[in-house]
């Protein structure tokens, strides 16, 4: 019975093989791919998202980077990519289902807490750390999303990305602004000096449109008012600090009027593209990602980078806690069923290690995690905002239900945009939405292990 | 080689007279499609049948399609999330409770509804586009290569790059808004709000009316010479010939595309979500978003499953009414051998 | 009825004999010409004004594309250059040829005979078969993509057959999908044709495969280049299977493209101009395919003489 089974499968199998290799007419090497078979020493497989951005760089240090580690063990090490945060949740998921799949897996901060939930990722342990070259070694914040707390620890800290905003000199200047506002309320005054609708001008460049970006704005002013959106296993995404949050974003559009009404429309790159034509005084929500784009635009000599607002207005309530930005860029995770733990753990110590980090910051604008390779480094360029962001980031909540959090508070956005295109969010339509908001992320909670 | 496949015109010529089953009437005994003699040729053979041919499809299909397709039910079955994916196998045994969930909690009949509903808009226009761009080429000109090969390029172009291309012309600062814009007309966000609905009707009617044609254009090939010659004969007029001659050939090749197409259109992931993105705007919260998005960013794998089969009930139960209204699947009640 | 019988008797071979000619194409034609050119026109400007646009983007900076212009400010062909280190579009049009293009062959091949049985003959079951190949259209891809990947990585491990990442297992996904369309193409396409010849044949002693071969497969060349077109599509656009059982090196090229233009919207500018451009390379070759294909889709009119 088994055995027919079997039978029945493999021969299927067969067929197609030599169905393909007919048809494939001569085009070797189509079956021998996938096959595996490594007889000469071991593979270390490491799933990476792709880097348009810099695809020759990223070839050129796959393979150096490989060249080097096959000095260092004698294994071949070999890099997958992949394009989204969706592809690498399918791939993982698969992965840890079957059992088979990349040793290693490049993890955004805001995902790995989902990730870690699959239970797909080992616990990193003392010996671990060691091997890794010890825990001191990182950035202390940057390991703050690494595990649920300070012994619990599953992913790596391997790139930063801090969240900053962009400003042009010129501008602030012909406004009569000396330097960047440190207070939500201070910018928005600035940034009506600086707008000037006539021209086209405005103060501020925001992608309400974008998938990613409102979350953002809701949670850090949220925790700077003193509200945390997740406490223990209680949403707190319908209150008044979370209104607060929202209404002043939306505000920025229809009661300040210090953003171009075509920003209903925007994505992230889109509001990057404006101001990189010079028509916005700041640019909130970047990060190092721009800096190619900066630099080969209008603005390249004119702008700059700063700390987002850390605070609502003069004074900080009780219990507020001055983010900067979310703890943001790449972890890396080692797959529990991966049976090459040793190499993995060479690997991570390896790319993680000063000189490395540094080379890699040159070549793809990433912050190191490494802590002597990010101090050497705030003298560089427009990068000493931004490493003063990775010091003062803070970690999202370490939840699986953090996913859903995170929808909820973007479907929020999502769903006021025409009312915000029309010039009005209603108090009534919002706090609708935050309830709906609310009850999906409460449920997520309830469900969280 | 006893077995001729030439034979001989007059030989052939008289099996066609003698031996026609009915075949749609000229223009003016129109409608009497179903009046011909049940002859001895219209019976299926039972003898001799060589059934193996199914095996290989067969195969194939509980394979790959079967097979997983009853995991897929049994894990709706299971509180399958992010929690339990690992040990997918032994995740709790929840019975119908994600179906509950999914049919009271989630909104997923309005997502059937907007489903259901731009998918036969897109399909009515879509129709008559594709007929006529198949009748319009069927008939060799000068060029007709080329515009065939032109037809076809919005169905090559793969999914996501007809979503990408329209989202860039369809965004607010992008060439149709200034186009419109330059035009004194300004109706607001395409890709956010009210609009998004006929946005996607739109575009799915761009990329998926060569569909259509494609069929269309093969059914058309199976009509034969001598209907045309026998209608300019009769000195129809070329609507008259189109409606009572040619396009009761096209009864089979269209309702099959129809059926087709809408499936299609409804199963269709890639396009609403390149377009607007995730989360959806509630205007095109359609199936799939919402499968996406339970099973892909809530990680709810045996709800999102719930949610699939239920929808794929909900679309199986008027396909097989439909099915049954065209009789699409037997050729020997469908006017003559159509 | 009797009409058509007598002018098929005394007609019919002269048009036949010279298909193409003038007399048969005022015969066949269904639309007077200025409708049929109106038609085209529209149709063809409806196709081309996105796809000009594309070129046009093609050809322009990103900025320039992201800032809504149609007229590039500045050109460039830089984007037709970087696509192929960017996106890695050779590996990717190699793969996807070879597993769509045999897809599309195989497809064609099991469905003509699927269909020919089910046309021809009667037997328990099979209306139930037709109604389920439909049926099967219905199943949403997200429902089987995960249970297929686990069967597919079953298999390498209990039968030490490696499925996942080979182009033969997406060849055989693709397969099994096209196939249920790709009959009921044929389906209709056989009922279109007379049995004259096969019980003529079958008189003559063939068998079931011979009139398959013999009779059948010379008449039906237009289903079934339809049938391998629709067969050939779905291998070549699809993302959702082919991005969880590829490997890099048998990445197909909506995955290369989809890789490329989703990692692109991070932070910087989407590359809007190689997007758009590899885009056109993608799509050429399926045009390029279906132009050389398309005469042999004239059948039914030309082809009069065969039957």
């Amino acid at each position: 019975m088994r055995f027919g089974k079997k039978a029945v499968l493999a021969s299927i199998a067969t067929a197609a093989a030599l169905a393909l290799s007919a048809c494939g007419g001569g085009t070797s090497g189509g079956s021998s791919s996938g096959g595996a078979v490594n007889g000469a020493g071991k593979t270390l497989n490491v799933f990476v998202g792709k880097n348009t951005t810099y695809p020759q760089q990223q070839q050129q240090w796959f393979t150096d980077t490989a060249a080097a580690f096959k000095k260092a063990t004698g294994a071949d090490l070999k890099f997958e990519t992949f394009a989204s945060g969706n592809d690498e949740l399918t791939k993982i998921q698969t992965s840890a289902v079957s059992g088979q799949g990349p040793d290693i897996y490049s993890l955004g901060t805001t995902f790995t807490p989902t990730a870690v939930a699959t239970g797909a990722f080992a616990q990193l342990g003392d010996d671990d750390w060691k091997a890794l070259g010890g825990k001191d070694k990182f950035n202390q914040a940057a390991l703050g999303i690494s595990g649920p707390d300070q012994n619990k620890l599953y992913a790596v800290p391997f790139a930063s990305r801090p969240f900053v905003m962009a400003y042009n000199k010129e501008l602030l200047q012909a406004a009569g602004i000396d330097k960047p506002a440190t207070t939500w309320t201070g910018l928005v005054e600035q940034a009506k000096k600086a707008t000037d609708a006539s021209k086209g001008q405005y103060g501020m460049a925001i992608a309400y449109k974008d998938n990613y970006d409102p979350w953002k704005y809701i949670w850090a002013m949220s925790e700077q008012s003193g509200n945390k959106l997740v406490d223990g296993k209680t949403a707190n995404v319908n209150n008044d600090a979370v209104t607060k949050a929202y209404q002043t974003y939306f505000g920025w559009l229809t009661k300040d009027k210090v953003v171009d009404p075509a920003s209903v429309g925007w994505t992230n790159s889109q509001a990057l593209a404006n101001f990189a034509s010079g028509k916005a005084a700041f640019f909130l929500m970047t990060s190092t990602g721009s800096l190619n784009t900066l630099n080969g635009s209008a603005i390249k000599d004119k702008y700059d980078y700063a700390l987002m607002p850390t605070q609502l207005g003069d004074s900080a309530p009780s219990g507020a806690r001055p983010v900067a930005s979310i703890l943001s860029g790449d972890n890396m995770g080692i797959a529990s069923y991966s049976k090459n733990k040793d190499l993995a753990l060479a690997f991570l110590k390896m790319v993680t290690d000063k000189d490395q980090q540094l080379s890699y910051q040159k070549t793809f604008g990433d912050l190191p995690t490494n802590s002597d390779a990010l101090s050497s480094l705030s003298s560089t360029p427009h990068m000493a905002a931004v490493t003063d962001a990775a010091a003062k980031s803070f970690a999202t909540p370490f939840t699986g239900a953090w996913a859903d959090i995170q929808l909820a508070l973007v479907n929020v956005t999502v769903q006021s945009i025409p009312d915000l295109a029309s010039g009005n969010v209603s108090d009534s339509a919002l706090s609708q939405r935050l309830q709906a908001a609310q009850n999906s992320a409460q449920q997520s909670l309830n469900r969280a292990k | 080689m006893s077995t001729a496949p030439h034979p001989a015109p007059e030989s052939r010529l008289a099996a066609r007279a003698a031996g026609r089953g009915p075949r749609p009437a000229p223009p003016p005994s129109a409608g009497g499609a179903e009046t011909g003699p049940a002859d001895k040729r219209r019976g299926l053979s039972e003898r001799n049948r060589p059934l193996w041919m199914l095996i290989p499809g067969g195969i194939l299909m509980l394979v790959v399609i079967v097979v997983p397709l009853a995991l897929g039910v049994y894990i709706s079955f299971l509180d399958l999330d992010q929690y339990t994916i690992r040990q997918w196998l032994s995740a709790p045994f929840i019975a119908f409770a994600n179906y509950v969930e999914a049919l009271t909690q989630s909104g997923i009949l309005r997502s059937v509804w907007l489903s259901v509903s731009y998918s036969a808009i897109a399909m009515a226009i879509t129709l008559p586009l594709g007929v006529a761009a198949a009748v319009a080429t069927q008939n060799k000109f000068r060029g007709r290569a080329l515009v065939r090969s032109i037809f076809l390029i919005p169905y090559v172009l793969p999914g996501f790059v007809v979503a990408t291309v329209w989202r860039t012309m369809f965004q607010p600062s992008g060439v149709i808004t200034n186009l419109l814009h330059q035009l004194g007309i300004n109706p607001g966000l395409y890709l956010n709000g009210p609009n998004t609905y006929w946005v996607l009707v739109f575009v799915q009617i761009w990329a998926s009316w060569p569909f259509i044609y494609l069929l269309a254009l093969s059914g058309l090939q199976g009509v034969d010479h001598e209907v045309h010659e026998a209608s300019a004969l009769d000195g129809a007029l070329w609507w008259t010939k189109l409606r009572y001659v040619i396009f009761p050939y096209l009864k089979g090749p269209i309702s099959l595309a129809i059926l087709i197409g809408m499936l299609h259109h409804i199963n269709n992931f890639t396009l609403p979500f390149v377009l607007f993105g995730s989360p959806a705007p509630d205007d095109v919260a359609v199936l799939p978003y919402l499968t996406y998005e339970t099973g892909f960013v809530s990680f709810r794998f045996g709800l999102s499953a719930g949610m699939a089969v239920v929808s794929l009930v909900l679309i199986l139960i008027p396909l097989f009414i439909y099915l049954r209204a065209v009789k699409l699947d037997d050729a020997e009640t469908s006017g003559g051998r159509k | 009825m009797s009409t058509s019988a007598a002018t098929l008797a005394t007609k019919a071979p002269t048009a036949v004999e010279r298909p193409g000619s003038r007399q048969q194409r005022e015969v066949t034609r269904l639309l007077p010409g200025w409708l049929l050119t109106a038609i085209a026109v529209v149709l063809c400007a409806a196709v081309l004004i996105p796809i000009v646009y594309i070129f046009l983007a093609s050809l322009n900076t990103d900025i320039g594309v992201a800032s809504g212009e149609i007229w590039p400010s500045s050109w460039t062909i830089d984007n037709y250059v970087n696509i192929w280190s960017s996106v890695g579009l050779a590996n990717g049009l190699t793969n996807s040829l070879i597993v769509a293009g045999s897809t599309a062959i195989v497809s064609a091949a099991f469905s003509i005979g699927t269909a020919f049985v089910l046309v021809r003959y009667q037997f328990r079951g099979r209306r139930t078969i037709l109604r389920a190949l439909l049926g099967l259209q219905s199943v949403p891809g997200t429902l089987i993509v995960l249970p297929l990947f686990v069967l597919f990585s079953s298999s390498a491990t209990y039968l030490g057959l490696q499925v996942i990442g080979t182009r033969w297992g997406l060849f055989i996904t693709y397969l099994t999908f096209s196939l249920p369309f790709s009959t009921w193409v044929m389906v209709t396409y056989l009922r279109g044709l007379p049995k004259e010849l096969e019980e003529a044949a079958r008189i003559d002693g063939a068998t079931n495969l011979g009139v398959l071969t013999k009779i059948i497969l010379p008449l039906s060349w237009p289903g079934l280049i339809v049938s391998a077109i629709f067969a050939f599509l779905p291998g070549w656009n699809d993302v959702l299977f082919a991005s969880v059982m590829t490997r890099p090196d048998t990445q197909t090229a909506a995955v290369a493209l989809q890789v490329f233009a989703s990692s692109s919207e991070g932070g910087a500018i989407p590359l809007y101009g190689q997007m758009m451009a590899a885009s056109l390379v993608c799509a050429a070759p399926v045009v390029l395919i279906y132009m050389f294909f398309q005469k042999y889709l004239v059948g039914g009119l030309t082809s009069g003489g065969v039957k």
